[in-house]
């Protein structure tokens, strides 16, 4: 370095500082993307809760002329060739190079569709933001915004003033009706049906029974027979309930007048939330975001999937995550005990733990094919055929269900479950070993007492790894159970309370099906976001618990081993 | 001892918990070892029959009362069977046990001079009387149980109506009855007779029917329908073709002649086959397949494959399901054949002398019945003659192509349709996908990995590592989602932006570099090993800029639209879910995959060959490529195997972000299928059992394969890494 100038391009080159940086860039372009794709599902889903502005839109030209009464939710630019593509006006003057347009929810997808509308805004003449107007989320048709010319009530019509007041009375009234209803269908209705169920499952059990003579036979029916009119009677009477419940609501309605003049007329037993969305403080924001986040919580999904709530998919997913872990903690833990602890090590236990490992890179796809042939066809079947003949044709186990979904997913994640397990066995300094088997315990005490214990931080590591695979997951379970809208949860009051044969729903299939296999994509759309942001933020919150287990065992064997 | 009897009785429960620990972990271990196996054996013994060769045997034999068989049959379940004599009477038998249904007879109440089944239809007959009437009907084989008994009762019932149509005395006849439409060709020396009937319903009379006459030129001996009833073909035995339009039944248009034999051998047998687009035409021990095609020219039939078979065919029996056939020959052999595979699979030989022969409409059995009454069956074994080698992997000449394709085509809407089995479009369609998502990951991920692990701060690198752990924890659905309904669209609008950003990036980094390199000494000591975040705000910078820069680069080089300009300079087409969003929504999720595996082989390098490369002068970068790299370059190879791996199996990402075409195209702007998407779209609805079914299970079987053995070489390279290094 002595003599000379400061460095010359090539040398500079040659030193290697810009391919330094080229890598830098590597890292910096994969930490950007993961930021990106984090904040765009952040800030995707978490703005779907948040009550926006309704806009009142005067338009002079284009498809939607006329008044518009919506939510903005998106705005875009096109270059001049795709205008003209999209609309044929040839009229624009030639300096104009973007053109920006809006996209208007109009909502009130019954009477006025399209509910989404673009609208370039140089049609826009007027825009203005009415204290006044209403917006209804319904239990059908979508979104309905208007202003409230009447409110019919038991007692009479109100208007004017007091009419909001009036409405947002009688939609808590009607929510707690709807309650009562649903807790009706799901409890006793569902109960009477599922034992009329047994008992033609029953009958039929009694004519394929050859060791029965022809008395007997007639007995049994006649007995299932009566039982059956006993059930029905039942049945019959809370269906008049049923029906007395859902009168109570007959004639309650809301006369809403439209943008465009035209009134109509809401069934408030169909009324699900109703707000003043210009007219909200920033407090009543907060408080109409923590209700919708709570809904999407707790509610069922309505409109093919495209509003309303996700909780049968989330309970989906967390029940078959519970059964998978259930089923994959013992087979994963005695399978590295039997690998680490029992087996002689050599080169055959050396070429398991090869397969076990590979076992962790066969596409998730794989399977679920095996799981569809060897559980759902092959065993289900089988177990059909021993256990169930009465029901067929129509199989019980021989198809895709919460059982074969929970063990192929199972199948699929224990080798995480073996290979962290292992990990924390090894990590266990043999003096420990020795010690306890020197005091004179058995090996199998050893195991229990001293070795298990220790190793239980990994052993969980590697379950919260394989739940947090398993919850993401979604090709395999395409084939072995889940299903786009499951009318009951796999889980409820009725015997056997744990149907081990029902098909479920899953949250990341949801995903999938709402965002490609829906009617309505831009009504659809925010609900991805929000149902993505949720697994997501499920998964990574499960991820940190593990390198934060992880990194806590680490350091406390370092303790350890001295 | 004997002081405390407490602990003497310890040691031996002790002792039994300790044997039954060891048995359960034993059993628990070697299950779950089974069971990772099982998922092997299984894929293999699911695949395994579409290679069997199928296989004949002897079914029951046994004589009826018959004489002079017209027709012998079997019903839709094979296990009754029907011979039709000449005085019209029916006869029942059990197929499988070998004995006559006595007391079952039935009486058709004419006399049959020529009875033909109504395929595809099963149990649907036309018989044509001496008088020249035509009686369409079918056997009802009604099952009944008593008690554990199994009774069946055929009936004779009549769809249309009991008295018989009068045709005239005729040489041949063919009936089309599809869709609540039947149709009826008559020939007679010189005259083809058409009856149509468009709204015919079983149950009713057939009525409002057109009649159509046709006078031909030249003599023909046989006719039959084309596809969907429209067409006729007229056929001479010394191998003419003649080929008429008959859309119109009243007015017949003549569309071509041609020959579908050459030499002087004249034709022993035509039929067609299932679906009507093919005839087959024997002509010695030659069958060859005319397939109906339309090009340029017009209308007509081209001959795309030939069978041999050892002696003169005399019969053609086309199955009721499939697209395969009988060959009959002289000597009564029956050999079993499939067209789309071009395979003659096996044979079955009768020893009677045949007048009536049939095969069953699941083509699992074959009659034969000689004229005074003795019948034969034989067993088929052929669930798959349409899976070959070439069918599987080379070019097929399907029905309706002017060439032989590559095609997966695995269903369609109707009966007739001849499913396409190339697995290598879907081959071409997963190594695509992998290979975009390679191109992107792996420049990212093992740069990514060398700068982590040799030159980054250690802080920097205690959040980089988990962040990329994060990464790998993304579902892929996630990714494929926003793949599918973000970044394509986004892409497509903004084609021209992401080609310019491409470009800048690289431009912008050295000139990033180079102003970096003019700051003073301190400020560089000070961000030694920051370069990773340093480099963030500019290359977002470099993003926004080149997004911006697009339009006006777009009007100056391409003529205000780069799609249209693709199209026109090069003919490359524009898909809006491509191969290129796939690349980079897969090269995501495979990027956290290699950095891991490469990171830890980069840092894993001793630290005294990295000090030793210093201390002889030689700078960070150098000692970096020429020292590190070396020595952790078979982890480096173990993580792109890997990452390979992962790419080839992803199924989510490429369902949601391509249009899941199966084309075999190079372009970054067009989609694909891959094996995976394949699966996941086609099993549900798959007949468990089928061709269909197993060849998916076929697919499965060869990524299982793949994976285990691109994992198996990568790990085994991995640990010899790991011993190398405990050597080093």
């Amino acid at each position: 370095m002595t003599g000379q100038e400061s460095p010359g391009m090539r040398s500079w080159f040659r030193s290697g500082e810009p391919w330094v940086w080229m890598n830098a860039a590597a890292v910096a372009l994969s930490i950007l993307a993961v930021v990106g794709i984090l904040s765009l599902i952040a800030i995707n889903g978490f703005a779907h809760f948040w009550p926006r502005d309704v806009a009142q839109l005067e338009v002079t030209a284009g498809d939607h002329a006329g008044t518009l009464l919506g939510e903005v939710v998106d705005s875009d630019s096109l270059d001049r060739q795709r205008y003209i593509e999209a609309t044929g006006d040839e009229s624009l003057p030639a300096d104009v190079a973007m053109i920006s347009r809006l996209l208007v929810k109009t909502g009130n997808r019954r009477l006025n569709p399209p509910d989404f509308r673009w609208v370039f805004e140089q049609h826009i003449a007027n825009t203005s933001w009415p204290n006044d107007v209403i917006a209804i989320e319904r239990t059908e048709w979508g979104n309905a915004y208007g202003f409230i010319e009447a409110v019919t009530t038991r007692e009479g019509t109100v208007t004017g003033e007091a009419s909001f007041e009036a409405l947002i009375a009688e939609i808590e009234a009607a929510e707690a009706l709807r309650e009562e209803i649903v807790t009706l269908q799901r409890g006793s209705l569902q109960s009477i049906n599922a034992s009329l169920e047994r008992l033609r499952l029953e009958d039929r059990r009694i004519e394929l029974d050859l060791t029965l003579d022809e008395d007997a036979r007639v007995a049994a029916l006649s007995d299932t027979q009566s039982r059956r009119q006993t059930l029905q009677a039942e049945y019959a009477t809370e269906e008049n309930r049923l029906r007395e419940l859902a009168g109570g609501f007959e004639g309650r309605s809301i006369t809403l007048r439209l943008a465009d003049g035209r009134t109509e007329e809401l069934p408030l037993i169909t009324i699900v939330r109703a707000w003043q969305p210009n007219a909200l403080s920033t407090a009543g924001k907060l408080a109409h975001y923590a209700r919708s986040v709570w809904l999407f919580l707790s509610e069922d999904p309505r409109e093919a999937n495209t509003e309303g709530g996700i909780f049968p998919a989330l309970f989906g997913t967390v029940l078959m995550v519970l059964l998978m872990s259930v089923l994959v903690t013992p087979f994963g833990v005695i399978a590295a005990l039997y690998l680490r602890e029992y087996a002689k090590q050599g080169p055959f236990v050396r070429l398991i733990r090869i397969a076990v490992n590979n076992l962790a890179g066969v596409p998730s796809i794989v399977y679920g094919v095996f799981g569809l042939g060897f559980f759902v066809y092959f065993l289900g079947g089988s177990i059909d055929q021993l256990f169930f003949p009465e029901a067929l044709p129509a199989p019980t186990f021989g198809t895709p269900g919460l059982m074969w979904a929970s063990l192929t997913l199972a199948l699929l994640t224990v080798p995480v479950v073996i290979v962290s397990t292992e990990e924390g066995l090894t990590r266990i300094p043999r003096s420990v070993r020795e010690g306890s088997l020197a005091l004179g315990a058995t090996k199998a005490e050893t195991l229990f007492r001293v070795i298990l214990p220790m190793a239980s931080p990994a052993i969980l590591t590697g379950v919260i790894l394989a739940v947090a695979r398993a919850a993401g997951e979604v090709a395999p379970l395409m084939l072995v159970g889940v299903v786009k809208l499951a009318p009951t949860l796999p889980l409820d009051g009725v015997f056997p309370f744990l149907h081990l044969d029902r098909k479920f729903m899953h949250l990341g299939f949801h995903i999938y099906d709402v965002g490609f296999q829906s009617p309505n994509v831009e009504a659809a759309r925010p609900l991805v976001y929000a149902t993505t942001l949720l697994l997501v933020f499920i998964i990574v919150m499960l991820n940190l618990t593990a390198i934060m287990l992880r990194s806590r065992l680490e350091q406390r064997y370092r303790g350890v081993e001295g | 001892m004997s002081e405390h009897p407490e602990l003497s009785a310890l040691p031996r429960r002790r002792s039994l918990v300790d044997r039954i620990t060891r048995g359960v972990v034993a059993l628990g271990g070697a299950a779950v070892i089974g069971a990772i196996a099982l998922i092997f054996f299984y894929l293999l013994w699911v695949v395994a029959p579409l290679f069997i060769p199928a296989s004949v045997e002897s079914g029951a034999a046994f004589s009826t009362d018959s004489s002079n068989v017209k027709l012998v049959d079997s019903s839709e379940s094979g296990d009754v069977g029907v011979v039709m004599d000449e005085d019209g009477t029916l006869r029942f038998f059990a197929l499988a046990e070998g004995f006559e249904l006595t007391g079952r007879e039935a009486d058709l109440g004419i006399e049959i001079e020529q009875v033909k089944p109504l395929v595809p239809l099963s149990s649907y007959y036309a018989a044509r009387s001496p008088e020249g009437e035509l009686l369409i009907f079918t056997i009802d084989y009604a099952v009944s149980f008593d008690g554990e008994d199994r009774k069946v009762e055929p009936v004779i019932t009549y769809p249309f109506e009991e008295e018989p149509i009068t045709i005239g005395n005729v040489t041949d006849f063919e009936i089309w009855f599809e869709d609540s439409e039947v149709r009826i060709a008559t020939l007679k020396s010189g005259l083809v007779t058409l009856y149509s009937f468009e709204e015919a319903e079983e149950g009713l009379p057939l009525e409002d029917g057109q009649r159509g006459r046709l006078r031909l030129e030249e003599h023909f001996d046989r006719l039959f329908f084309g596809p969907d009833g429209r067409w006729l073909y007229l056929v001479a035995d010394d191998g003419r073709l003649d080929l008429y339009d008959i859309r119109n039944p009243r007015r017949a248009k003549h569309q071509h002649s041609q020959r579908i034999s050459e030499g002087n051998l004249g034709l022993g047998a035509v039929a067609p086959l299932l679906g009507r687009y093919s005839l087959l035409v024997a002509s010695g021990g030659n069958v060859s397949q005319w397939v109906f095609k339309r090009d340029e020219s017009g209308y007509q039939l081209k001959s795309i494959r030939e069978f041999d078979f050892p002696k003169p065919v005399t019969r053609l029996i086309p199955e009721h399901r499939r697209k395969g056939f009988v060959a009959v020959d002289e000597t009564g052999v029956a050999h079993f054949a499939f067209t789309t595979s071009g395979k003659i699979v096996t044979s079955a030989s009768p020893s009677i002398d045949q007048a009536g022969m049939a095969i069953s409409p699941r083509a699992d059995l074959w009659l034969a019945a000689s004229a005074d009454g003795d019948v034969e069956t034989f067993v088929i074994h052929n669930e798959h003659p349409d899976v070959s080698v070439r069918t599987l992997w080379g070019k097929v000449w399907y029905e309706g192509y002017p060439e032989p394709i590559y095609s997966w085509q695995s269903s369609s809407a109707g009966n007739d349709f001849e499913p396409k089995f190339s697995l290598t479009p879907l081959l071409f369609g997963t190594l695509k996908a992998a290979a975009y998502a390679m191109i992107v990951a792996v420049p990212l991920a093992i740069l990514g990995a060398m700068y982590t692990a040799f030159f980054m701060a250690p802080q920097m690198r205690r959040v980089v590592k988990p962040g990329i752990e994060i990464m790998a924890a993304l579902p892929t659905v996630v990714l494929g989602f926003l793949a599918g309904l973000w970044l394509a669209p986004l892409i497509e609008a903004n084609l021209a932006g992401v080609f310019t950003t491409l470009l800048l990036l690289p431009v912008g980094l050295l000139l990033l570099a180079w102003i970096f390199s003019r700051l003073p000494d301190r400020i560089q000591k000070a961000s030694n090993g920051w370069y990773g975040l340093i480099a963030m705000v500019p290359i977002v910078l470099i993003v926004w800029g080149g997004m911006q820069l697009a339009p006006l680069l777009e009007t100056t080089f391409w003529g205000g639209s780069l799609r249209t300009w693709l199209l026109e300079e090069f003919g490359i087409t524009y898909d809006q879910r491509n191969a290129l969003v796939v690349g980079l929504a897969m090269g995501m999720a495979v990027v956290p995959t290699i950095f891991s595996i490469a990171e830890d082989a980069v840092f894993g390098v001793p630290r005294h060959l990295i000090n030793g490369s210093l201390a002889l002068g030689a700078t960070p970068w150098q000692t970096l490529t020429r020292v590190v790299l070396l020595t952790a370059s078979p982890g480096l190879f173990s993580a792109v195997m890997i990452g390979f791996g992962r790419a080839v199996g992803e199924t989510m990402i490429v369902l949601m972000a391509t249009g899941n075409t199966p084309v075999m195209d190079f372009s970054a702007f067009e989609g694909m299928r891959t094996f995976a998407a394949n699966i996941a779209v086609e099993m549900p609805e798959a007949e468990v059992d089928s061709t269909h079914f197993r060849i998916l299970f076929l697919t499965a079987l060869v990524l299982f394969l793949l994976t285990f053995v691109v994992n198996s070489i990568a790990e085994v390279v991995r640990q010899r890494l790991r011993a190398r290094y405990g050597s080093l």
